[in-house]
């Protein structure tokens, strides 16, 4: 992966992450009780991890992304991108946690 | 089996946290001992900064590994005590820690290429080093939070 396409990658993987916490995109579901990985909703299973599902999610959407971008319009990017959308990600990610303190 | 990994994990916190405040300090933009004397500050941030870049992509990468190995035990035992505790808190600072790992991941390639191939202009050097203190902001928070959720419910309490 040149480098254009890392930094596309990295300004899209965290926005892909957000998107699927918040929409459960998780691509598949782990159920740590039975120690088994499924890609459907099982609720008899016990207890859900996502964040392993969302995280391939992502990577996977942001690679797509990343190598579907023309490499002109990639190395165009200004660098200052590469910080304002992850820290835009963050403010927002922490602004939907507050639920868990009021 | 599970202790001696949640030790190791602690470890490679510990190492990483080290790197990434060396090299966040490194990055800031007065000149160290401008005054000709050296504070403990000074010296702490005179590194080569550049050479901590692969080191600390290494690090956030093998210790969010051993965290999300140790995650099921957390999910299975730690989170449903913090519920019966109604310490929703602690489960909130905890979510926040998971996304901050997952969203540094997905960082460090950007950041790695940013180190060694540094782009050109003030814009470039900026850019690196927000990066570099936004990846220093999450190192801090989970580190803090890790051991906050150790003290309040360790594995083997």
């Amino acid at each position: 992966m040149s480098g254009a396409r890392l930094t596309i990658f990295s300004i899209m993987f965290g926005v892909f992450y957000m998107v699927s916490f918040y929409y459960d995109l998780a691509l598949f579901r782990y159920y740590p009780e039975v120690s088994e990985f499924h890609l459907l909703r099982n609720d008899h299973l016990g207890v859900v991890i996502l964040w392993y599902g969302w995280i391939v999610t992502s990577a996977l959407a942001s690679a797509a992304i990343a190598f579907a971008v023309p490499p002109n319009l990639a190395e165009r990017l200004s660098p200052r991108w590469v910080w304002i959308i992850p820290t835009a990600v963050v403010i927002g990610m922490l602004i939907y946690e507050r639920r868990w303190f009021v | 089996m599970i202790v001696v990994l949640l030790i190791l994990h602690g470890l490679l916190a510990v190492a990483l946290l080290g790197a990434i405040t060396h090299q966040a300090l490194a990055v800031l933009s007065t000149a160290p001992a401008t005054n000709g004397r050296w504070t403990f500050i000074n010296r702490f941030r005179s590194v080569d900064a550049t050479a901590y870049a692969t080191p600390i992509v290494v690090l956030f990468a093998v210790t969010t590994l051993g965290g999300a190995l140790l995650y099921p035990q957390y999910r299975v035992d730690v989170r449903p005590a913090l519920e019966d505790m109604q310490n929703v808190a602690a489960n909130g600072v905890f979510e926040i820690k998971e996304h901050l790992a997952a969203i540094g991941l997905g960082l460090l390639p950007v950041y790695w290429l940013f180190w060694k191939k540094p782009p050109q202009g003030a814009e470039g050097v900026a850019a690196r080093r927000y990066l570099t203190w936004l990846l220093a902001f999450f190192v801090w928070w989970n580190f803090i939070v890790g051991h906050v959720l150790n003290d309040i419910r360790g594995m083997v309490s």
